[in-house]
């Protein structure tokens, strides 16, 4: 009964109705975009990582993030070699460089991934079909998506990297995340011609990856034994989790959209309120009329409730269809790969339902005082 | 008729009287329409804070002029350029000191107290007896940075740094270095934390580094103007003594040199804009709500005005200038409340949250074309009335 009856009244009067669910559909929108934003930020963070081969990934101590790894001696690696379960274990390395053009100009800072092309450390296409490129000295593969301040990114072009010179091979497309304004991928020979004073025996990241039917937890474990301590052992899942939790507390980044999060909520609730106390009072009379005819309070809450639940609903498919839409904007806009996981769709609808179900609590108040002998 | 009676009750403020006389209500438009202007103070408020924070240590920067190396592209890249460059400038009209200022932002690890781990720093290194910043507690505190391996931190930086704990040591590099005082920075988007010390503990602490301060390339050359000297004329003055491969710019150009970079690069700009921009259509979806069942409730009355004489016109001013009333009605309280978001969010993301004379003019402004607007859209109703319908 509650359902047929709140159909018949958002069918009634369909401008009002269309109103309304254009609040919630704005409301829930914004929660989509809050939430790109909030997610975006950690998942930038992961954003390199999630286009790396490994199972288990091996970094110093004393690891921040991404761009603040620290290095660990790469004789871990053979250690880790030697363990049950482990198929490969190849080193990553990571350094600053200053970018030049040839003919002068600024000196930007870029960030420069060395490893070994054979290893297959990166699942890309850009990066896999040009081994032979990254072979050649004094090349660079550069991301697609470095900044403009960099100059045309041209095969072919002549720039240098901290004073020497070097050629760019390739381009290849895999977003730079918080690795700053620029990426470039070279291999160990020339990563070393770039950075002479850097110690050999030092990498920064050293990727695991295990024969087929081994358990992470287990490998990991068994790492830990062996490996000294200056040296850690994250799972995939354990590495979203440290990097989640550094881009969410401890950047100023993740409190800003947290709190954006926050304000959609509130601002959604406020909008269904005054979308459902509207319909309330105008419908009023109707209400009484129903009280007068013997129906109980709860009878009536339950229309309430069901019309915000319908209203809700028919805003949240479009609002849905919009955020994709932003999304995409936002990806070429801000360079975040914001994107939504079919277990936080289900969040924001949940949120959704959790706030039609506040506000129709809110506006019950009303209809309670809703007597028949005031309305006529 | 309609003359005769119009200018009678145009004293009875009409708009002011519909706004007050049902409370609930109008404390439900005031909430509503509140949150959407604190939605907009608050996106506005994070696009300042953020410009802000980026440009919290030029501002500190104690001098009219600076010189650095011309292929900088940002104050926060490390691209020193060698000290002998500034040689001429101390000789050149209109100079009063230059004050060489070594920085870093790529190379110095403090061990955070707080949790015994390293992070990477901001640090800035100068001669203690002559320290190129503004802040009150570095010139206060300057003179005990000539004991070896003194800093002093930033006790606003972020915590995990434990630069506010009130430890008396910890390492930089892996040396012990002793804390012997704080100033209050604040972090910005690319460092969480600044150190400053003195030269020569730099080139002590700098890692693999043999050379002496005085032989090391430096980042900055702070330039102080004599009194009554023209920027202006000083910095052409500069440009013809020094080598062309430093960039010469005045305080406010560094500022705008560095606004411009993060215009450019950052996404900040856009994404602030853009809420604000949603916290503008929510308002006006709000506020539309409001006024619509305003007009809906007060119809029979407003009927009543048309059928006595008053022109549609008469009633178009009451329901605009209601609508302007709800909007100030709404705001003033949003924008209270906002002091306190901005206080609340800015201590826990360290944020610059501050509210402008800008920032209050544009969501004023916004608060207001969108309840405008939005009477406009429900307005129709009372155009187009007709007395004999309503009753």
């Amino acid at each position: 009964m509650p359902f047929e009856v709140a159909c018949r009244v958002l069918a009634h009067q369909k401008g009002r109705t269309a109103l309304a669910i254009g609040g919630v559909f704005v409301a829930i929108l914004l929660i989509f975009i809050e939430l790109g934003f909030f997610l975006a930020v950690p998942q930038g963070g992961m954003l390199i990582y999630d286009h790396m081969r490994f199972d288990l990934l091996l970094v110093s101590k004393d690891y921040v993030f991404m761009a603040q790894s620290w290095q660990f001696p790469q004789r871990a690696l053979a250690v880790a070699l030697k363990v049950p379960g482990v198929a490969q274990a190849t080193p990553v390395y990571l350094g600053d460089a200053k970018w030049q053009g040839a003919a002068g100009g600024p000196r930007i800072d870029i960030s420069i991934i060395g490893f070994d092309p054979g290893s297959r450390a990166f699942a890309a296409a850009g990066i896999e079909s040009r081994s032979a490129v990254l072979a050649r000295a004094d090349t660079i593969l550069v991301d697609g998506s470095t900044r403009p301040i960099f100059g045309p990114l041209t095969v072919g072009r002549k720039i240098t990297l901290d004073g020497r010179p070097m050629t760019i091979g390739g381009r290849y497309r895999l977003g730079t995340g918080f690795l700053g304004l620029g990426v470039a991928l070279v291999d160990p020979e020339n990563f070393f011609r770039i950075f002479p004073r850097r110690p050999s025996g030092q990498v920064n990241f050293g990727l695991v990856t295990l024969r087929p039917g081994a358990d992470p937890d287990k490998v990991a474990a068994a790492l830990r034994a062996v490996l000294p301590t200056d040296t850690q052992v994250l799972t995939r899942a354990g590495l979203t989790r440290q990097e989640v939790a550094y881009w969410t507390t401890k950047t100023g980044t993740g409190i800003i959209f947290g709190s954006g999060l926050v304000v959609a909520f509130i601002v959604g609730i406020m909008i269904l309120y005054q979308t459902l106390a509207t319909q309330v009072a105008r419908q009023l009379p109707q209400f009484a009329m129903l009280k007068a005819i013997g129906y109980r309070n709860r009878a009536l809450n339950a229309i309430v409730l069901a019309e915000a639940v319908l209203i809700m609903l028919l805003a949240f498919l479009p609002a849905l269809g919009a955020a994709f839409a932003l999304y995409i904007v936002i990806r070429r806009e801000t360079l975040l790969p914001a994107t939504l996981s079919p277990a936080e769709l289900g969040a924001v609808f949940a949120t959704g339902l959790a706030m039609a179900a506040a506000s129709a609590l809110f506006s019950l108040g009303r209809l309670r005082r809703a007597h028949p002998a005031d309305i006529f | 008729m309609t003359i005769a009676i119009a200018p009678s009750t145009r004293s009875v403020p009409l708009a002011w009287r519909n706004l007050l006389s049902n409370k609930r209500r109008l404390a439900r438009a005031v909430a509503g329409i509140g949150f959407a202007v604190l939605l907009m103070l608050v996106q506005l408020g994070f696009k300042q804070g953020f410009f802000d924070a980026s440009l919290g240590v030029v501002r500190q920067l104690d001098g009219a002029i600076i010189v650095m190396h011309a292929t900088k592209y940002r104050f926060g890249s490390e691209d020193p350029f060698p000290r002998a460059d500034l040689a001429k400038a101390p000789n050149v009209a209109g100079v009063a000191s230059v004050t060489p200022l070594y920085a870093s932002w790529l190379h110095f690890f403090w061990k955070s107290p707080a949790d015994g781990k390293s992070y990477l720093v901001q640090v800035f290194a100068f001669d203690p007896d002559d320290p190129p910043f503004l802040l009150p507690a570095v010139r206060a505190d300057s003179a005990r940075l000539k004991a070896p391996d003194a800093v002093i931190v930033d006790r606003l930086a972020r915590p995990f740094l434990g630069m506010a704990s009130g430890a008396r040591a910890t390492e930089l590099n892996g040396h012990p270095v002793q804390i012997v005082g704080s100033f209050a920075l604040g972090p910005d988007f690319m460092s969480d934390g600044t150190v400053m010390m003195s030269a020569a503990s730099y080139a002590r602490l700098l890692t693999d580094n043999r050379a002496s301060a005085a032989s090391l390339p430096i980042e900055f050359g702070v330039i102080k103007l004599r009194p009554g000297s023209d920027v202006g004329a000083v910095e052409r003055g500069l440009r013809a003594a020094l080598p062309a491969g430093v960039r010469i710019l005045s305080k406010r150009q560094l500022e705008e040199f560095e606004t411009d970079f993060q215009a450019n690069l950052s996404s900040a700009g856009p994404i602030f804009w853009m809420g604000a921009l949603v916290g503008f259509i929510v308002g006006m979806l709000i506020s539309y709500q409001v006024i619509y069942t305003d007009l809906a409730d007060q119809l029979p009355q407003y009927a009543t005005l048309k059928g006595m004489g008053y022109n549609t016109f008469y009633l178009l001013r009451v329901v605009f200038a209601q609508a302007a009333l709800s909007a100030a009605a709404a705001y003033v309280p949003a924008w209270l409340l906002c002091l306190v978001v901005y206080r609340v969010i800015g201590d826990v993301a360290l944020l610059p949250l501050h509210m402008t004379a800008m920032q209050t003019l544009i969501s004023f402004a916004l608060t207001l074309g969108m309840c405008l607007l939005s009477a406009a859209f429900a307005i129709r109703r009372v155009v187009a009335l007709d007395p004999a319908e309503v009753f």
